[in-house]
Formats: structure tokens, sequence, C-alpha cells
């Protein structure tokens, strides 16, 4: 069996990846790409406990949380695709009307 | 039921009708004056059923009490000062008002005079006859507002609204005084029964205060190097406020100016309610001066100078109410006196002073309705276009003959035959004597006589210059409508022969006023507190030439005025004019307008504020723009945070949350 901590690594790994990404790019399809990646590096972490733990709540939880991801996803598409409408570009780190 | 339980009324009754008149009065005839003359006539039956009964066993007070909150009380406390006090102001006060009902058909604003009249009246039956002091001081306050009101009634007048104000602000400072006195006597008695007050004993109720007058005058402080006992403060204090409201040097000088009010404000003002409001209350905490001998010979010297200093003044004024005013002042002077005489006649001297203020609220009110009702017919009150009145109003001038009779005091010396005015001053006069004979100072006597003398002179120079001789100026009179001359008739009886019916048994009533069911106070006792000693009074014999005294120096008075002014025997261009140092002296008034006013008012207060007010402000300002400026600053700065880039602001998050961890990291590891 995989040892706990292999899979808390991957985790891990992969959510420093989405955090690099998250801070480096400034298209906002591969910010929300990395927010994707973030969000699951959680989910295999819930999983992870939830088989360990003989649990079936952390999986449960992980099933809520994919909904969610989706959700999100097509929220943020949407105002992607108007924001392209708006400016032909979705160069996110052009849109800074909000500052000083 | 008893009359006792309709006591509370007395006060109640103008309070509604002062409620009523002020909100229904513009709908009904003449400014719905019947609700406040109904009222005050209820008062005042109410009033003199007491009185009568009392007459006939003066030991048995009225006192009822109401829980308040704590350990003060509100309550009724009728013996036999309040109950002559209760009479006479709701008498006179109804006079007036009927009088009032001619004097002011002309005016647009009838139902707020009316109101406030009504207004007037309940504050001073209030205070008449609270049981504390407290409960005397909120009524107090009142007197003091309405007085505003109604010294201010035509307040389109600039003149008007600044007497208003004067009144308001001067009489403020003897209230100030006067509510310190209160704290301070609440404070020293608190501290007394240490915290331990048994249920029903209200502290600040007048037989409590009396109760702890020993232990007061034991409590001393320095000031100044001088050991001064606390109740002398107090009192002190107490007469402060007096001053203030009763038009007492220095703070008299709202009183002249207050004449801005309608005539039958005046009128009010000076006989009924307001100035008597201080004399009252010196009377009802008499036992506290009693026992404090130093307070009581402020007030006599004050009382002394005030008498005289305010007839040199109504001497050479030549508005018709002016002199009245001074008259006022100079009277009240005579009453503070009366008071302070208590060193050598005791308790005595409330009975007099009294009896002086009864006397003069009855001529006072009956001149300054007359003066009304001359200023009404004729529409002047300068004394130098007037003349030759009588003619055209003879009821009006017959009357002022009557209430001049009593101000300047003639009668026989020695029987009880005289005017009301008299058989009051002259009792003064002699305690005034009394006093310099038993080692005190001769300056009360001397002032009192000198002003005798000029208040003979100017009441009688008003009368000669008014009404006889010829017109000096065009004036269409006419006599006043009956609703004017049944007042002045019925006032010039009791000025001309209250004092002589009454004068026997008053003396007798008022002096159970501190020896009945409510209270019973020893006066040698308290005078010896004070460390002095009362004379025996019983059975004293002044000389001769002393109790003819007043009445001579009365008939000089009214020899020079009438050689002056009637028969004008002697030219007084000469002495009357500009160029007399004296005359210019006392025609402005001793420069008091100069002095209180514009030096010491304008250039050291107001401007000495306005300086204040201008470092203040500035200093304000500093502070104010100083945090402004730093939070703007700040702001410049911190604004660069927001860069709108949404990588950086994820970076900034992240690095928060990371550096939090340590944080919590490191905590734990600690503890």
């Amino acid at each position: 069996m995989i040892p706990l901590n292999c899979y808390l690594g991957l985790s891990a790994i992969i959510f420093a990846i989405g955090l690099y990404g998250l801070i480096s790019q400034s298209n906002g399809i591969r910010i929300l790409m990395r927010v994707e990646l973030m969000l699951n590096s959680a989910n295999i972490n819930f999983v992870a406990f939830s088989s360990y733990n003989d649990d079936l709540t952390g999986q449960v939880f992980v099933l809520f949380s994919i909904a969610l991801a989706a959700a999100e996803a097509v929220i943020g598409f949407a105002i992607l695709i108007s924001i392209y409408r708006m400016h032909d570009s979705i160069d996110l780190s052009k849109l800074n009307l909000l500052r000083w | 039921m008893a009359i006792e339980d309709l006591a509370f009324l007395i006060p109640i009754l103008p309070a509604l009708a002062f409620v009523l008149t002020f909100f229904l009065g513009k709908k009904l005839p003449s400014g719905g004056a019947m609700i406040p003359i109904a009222a005050i006539t209820g008062s005042f039956l109410i009033s003199i059923v007491i009185t009568i009964n009392m007459l006939a066993n003066p030991e048995h007070v009225i006192s009822q009490s109401y829980h308040w909150f704590s350990i003060l009380n509100l309550g009724i406390l009728i013996d036999p000062l309040a109950a002559v006090m209760l009479s006479m102001v709701s008498f006179v006060s109804l006079l007036i008002h009927i009088f009032a009902l001619g004097y002011m058909s002309h005016d647009k604003a009838q139902s707020r005079y009316f109101a406030e009249t009504a207004l007037f009246t309940a504050a001073m039956l209030g205070v008449v006859l609270s049981d504390n002091i407290l409960q005397f001081f909120i009524c107090w306050e009142l007197v003091g507002l309405s007085s505003y009101l109604l010294i201010g009634f035509w307040f389109e007048k600039p003149s008007a609204a600044s007497a208003a104000k004067k009144a308001f602000l001067t009489t403020r400072i003897g209230d100030v005084m006067f509510l310190a006195g209160i704290i301070l006597l609440f404070t020293d008695i608190f501290k007394l029964v240490n915290g331990t007050i048994p249920d029903g004993v209200y502290l600040l109720r007048f037989d409590e205060i009396f109760s702890f007058i020993p232990e007061l005058s034991a409590m001393t402080a320095t000031i100044l190097g001088y050991e001064i006992s606390h109740l002398t403060i107090i009192t002190l204090l107490f007469f402060g406020g007096a001053v203030g409201k009763s038009g007492q040097f220095p703070l008299h000088v709202w009183l002249p100016d207050a004449m801005e009010g309608p005539t039958t404000v005046s009128a009010l003002i000076h006989a009924a309610t307001m100035v008597t409001a201080g004399v009252y209350l010196v009377a009802r905490t008499f036992p506290m001066f009693l026992a404090a001998p130093q307070s009581l010979i402020i007030v006599a010297y004050v009382g002394a100078f005030t008498a005289l200093f305010a007839a040199t003044m109504g001497l050479v004024m030549n508005d018709l109410k002016r002199v009245l005013a001074f008259s006022t002042i100079s009277q009240l002077g005579y009453m503070t006196l009366g008071l302070g005489m208590g060193a050598v006649i005791g308790a005595e001297a409330v009975g007099i002073s009294i009896f002086h203020l009864i006397n003069h609220a009855f001529f006072k009110a009956l001149l300054f309705l007359c003066a009304g009702s001359v200023i009404h017919a004729v529409g002047t009150h300068d004394m130098r276009q007037l003349g030759g009145v009588a003619k055209v109003m003879p009821i009006t001038a017959a009357t002022m003959f009557a209430a001049a009779l009593a101000l300047a005091g003639l009668g026989i010396p020695g029987t009880r035959i005289g005017a009301s005015g008299f058989l009051s001053k002259d009792p003064i006069i002699e305690a005034a004597y009394l006093f310099g004979e038993h080692g005190g100072s001769w300056f009360p006597y001397v002032f009192a006589i000198v002003a005798a003398l000029l208040t003979s002179l100017y009441i009688f120079r008003l009368l000669f210059m008014t009404f006889t001789g010829e017109p000096r100026s065009d004036y269409g009179g006419h006599e006043s409508p009956a609703s004017m001359t049944v007042p002045l008739g019925i006032l010039g009886v009791f000025a001309l022969i209250f004092g002589a019916l009454t004068t026997k048994v008053f003396n007798g009533f008022l002096s159970t006023t501190f020896l009945n069911d409510f209270v019973h106070m020893d006066f040698h006792e308290l005078a010896g507190l004070g460390g002095y000693e009362l004379a025996h009074t019983a059975g004293h014999h002044e000389p001769l030439l002393i109790l003819w005294m007043p009445i001579i120096v009365a008939l000089i008075g009214l020899l020079i005025a009438f050689v002056v002014y009637y028969l004008k025997l002697i030219d007084m261009s000469d002495i009357v004019s500009r160029n007399n140092p004296v005359y210019k002296l006392l025609y402005n008034r001793y420069y008091q307008h100069q002095i209180f006013t514009e030096l010491f008012s304008i250039k050291f207060i107001y401007e000495g504020i306005a300086l204040a007010g201008f470092y203040l402000e500035k200093s304000l300002d500093w502070i104010v723009s100083g945090i402004s400026g730093f939070i703007i600053e700040a702001g410049e700065v911190l604004k660069k945070a927001q860069t709108g880039v949404i990588q950086q602001y994820a970076t900034a998050i992240i690095t928060g949350v990371g550096l939090l961890l340590i944080l919590v990291e490191l905590v734990t590891e600690v503890f």
C-alpha cells in the first residue's frame, strides 16, 4: 500500500505548481486552470485521508468540491468571455481599473 | 373635605391656565384672558380661606410631602409666612390681570401675554409654598424664565429683547450662587448624617435643614486666612441669589431696564412676583441667617446702601416708569435692611420686613397701574411732556395720590393711623435705630432716614410733574375703562388702610412662622450659636425725636417737591443741568451702564472671551488640520499598494498566510 505521505507530497507539489502559475501568469484562462489545480490538490488530500481513516465523509466532500469547481469554472469562463468582448484580450494584468 | 386638601391647587390652577390659554387663547375673546383670571381667582379664594383659618390657629401649619426620588421630596408648606405671601401674590396678580384686560386690549398677542403672566403667577405661588429648598429653586428658576419672556414681550423692539436678556443674565449670577449654596448645604448635611437616613426624612426639607443649623455652624472653612463657618458661606450664597432676584446692589441693573415690557408686567414683577422672591428666600431660611451674624450684617448693609443709592437715582429720572423702578429697588433695600436687623431684634425682623413687602406690593402695584393708565391714555411716559393729567383722569390721579402717600409713609407716629407704607417702613427704621444703639454701626439708620427723605421727594416730584400744572405737550387723554379703574380703586383702598387694619395682628401672626408644629426654633439659642445676644425689645422706648424723624423727613420731602414742582418758586434750571456734576452723575445713573456693560461686560468679559476664543480656535484648527493632514499623507503612501494587478494581490495573500503560519508555529513552540 502506498504510504499516505506520498499522496500528501503529490498534493503539495500540485498545489505549489498551481500557486506558482497563479502568481506568474497573466492569461485569464491559465489562471483559472491554476485555480483548478490547487482545488484538486486539496481534493487529493481529502480522498487520501478519507481512505486511510476508513471514513467516507472526505469523499463526499470531494464530490461537492468537484461540483463546486465546475460551477466556478462556468462563471469564471463566462466572465472571461465578456472581458474578451470588451477588451479583445484576456490579459488580466491589463485589467487594472481598480487601482490608485 | 378640608380646605388643606385643596392647597396643592394654588399653583396648579394658574399653571393649567397657562397651558389652556397658550393653546386655545387665540380662539377665545380677549385672548382667553378669562381662563387665567378664573384660575387666579380660585387660587386667591383658597389662599385667603387658608389664611383666615390659620389666623385662628397659627401653630397648625399645612405641610404635605410626597416622595419624589431617593431622599428628596415634593411638598407644600403653608405657615403664616407663606399664607400671607400666597394671599398677597394671588390677590395683586388677580387685580393686575383684570387691569390688563383693558390695558392689553389693543395688543395682537394678548393670548401669549395672558398665558405668560399665568405662568409667572404659578411659578411665584410655587416658590412661596415649597417645603424644600430644591423645589423652591426649581420654581425660582421658572420665575426667572417667565420674567424673561414677559420683559421681552415686545421682542420685535431691540431694546426690549436686550432688556430681557439683561434681566435673565443678571439674575443668573445670583441663581448660580443660590444653586452653589444648595449644593454646599446638601453635601454638608449628607456628610453629617453619615449616609444613614431614616425613612420618611427628606434632607432638603426646611425642618431638616433647620435641625442641622448647630452642626453647620460648627463646620468651618478657612478662606483667605479667616475662619468662616459653613453656615455663613451657605447663607451668603443664598443671599447672593436674593440680591439677584430682588435687585439689590450690585445686581440691581436689570430692574430699571425691565420697564421695556408692558406696564402691567412691570407691576407684576415689581409688586407681586419676582423681586419679592429674593426677600422671601431670606425670610424663609431666616433661622440659618440668625445663626450666622456676619451674613446678617452684610444683608443689613447691602439693604441700607441699596435703599439710599436707588433713591438718589429716582430723584432725577424723567421717565414715569423709571422713577418707579428705582423706587422699587429702594423699597426692596428697606425690606432687606429689615431682615438684616434680625441681628438685634431676632425673628421679629421677618415680621416687619414681610409686612413692608405686603404693603409695598399694594402701593407699588397701584403706582405702576396708575402709570400704566396714564401711558395707556396719553401715549407717553416722559414726565416733561405731561402735566395737568389730573383734569382728564381724576380717578387715576386720586389713586396715584393715595399710593404716593403710602410710599412716602405719611402717618401719625405713636398711633396706628397712617398710610400702609408708614406703618411698615417706620418699624424698619426704628429697628435700624436699635441696631445702632446696641453697638452696631449707625450707617443703616442714617441711610434709611436719608432714603426716606428722598423717597418722599421723588414720588411727589413725579406726582406734581405729571398731574398738576399746565399740559406741556398736546395729548388727547381720557379716563381709562372700568376694568382698569376698578382695580385701581381697590388697590388704592388697600394702600391706604391695609397697614392700619393689620399692623396689630401681623407681627404676632408672622412670629409663629418658626414656632409651630412644623419647626420650632429657639431664637436666643440660634443667636448664641452665632456668638451674640438679641436685644430685649419688649418695652423699648426710643426718644420722641427718633419716633418722629421718618415723618418729619417725609414732610420735608413733600414740602420741597411742593415748592419746586407745584408752586415753582425755585427755578431748578441751574441745578438740573448737564453742567452740574452731581446732577450729571445721578442722571447717568452713576455711570453704571458704562461701568457694568461697556467696561466690565464688553471690555473684560466679551473681549477676553473673544481673545481666548481666537487662540482656542487657532489651536483647535491646528489639531484638526494636523490629524486630517496626517491621514491624507498616510493615504498617499499607502494607496500605492493598490496596484490593480491580481497576481500581486495573490502574492501578498500567500505571503501573508505564510507568515501567519510561521508565526503560529513559533507561538505554539514557545508556549
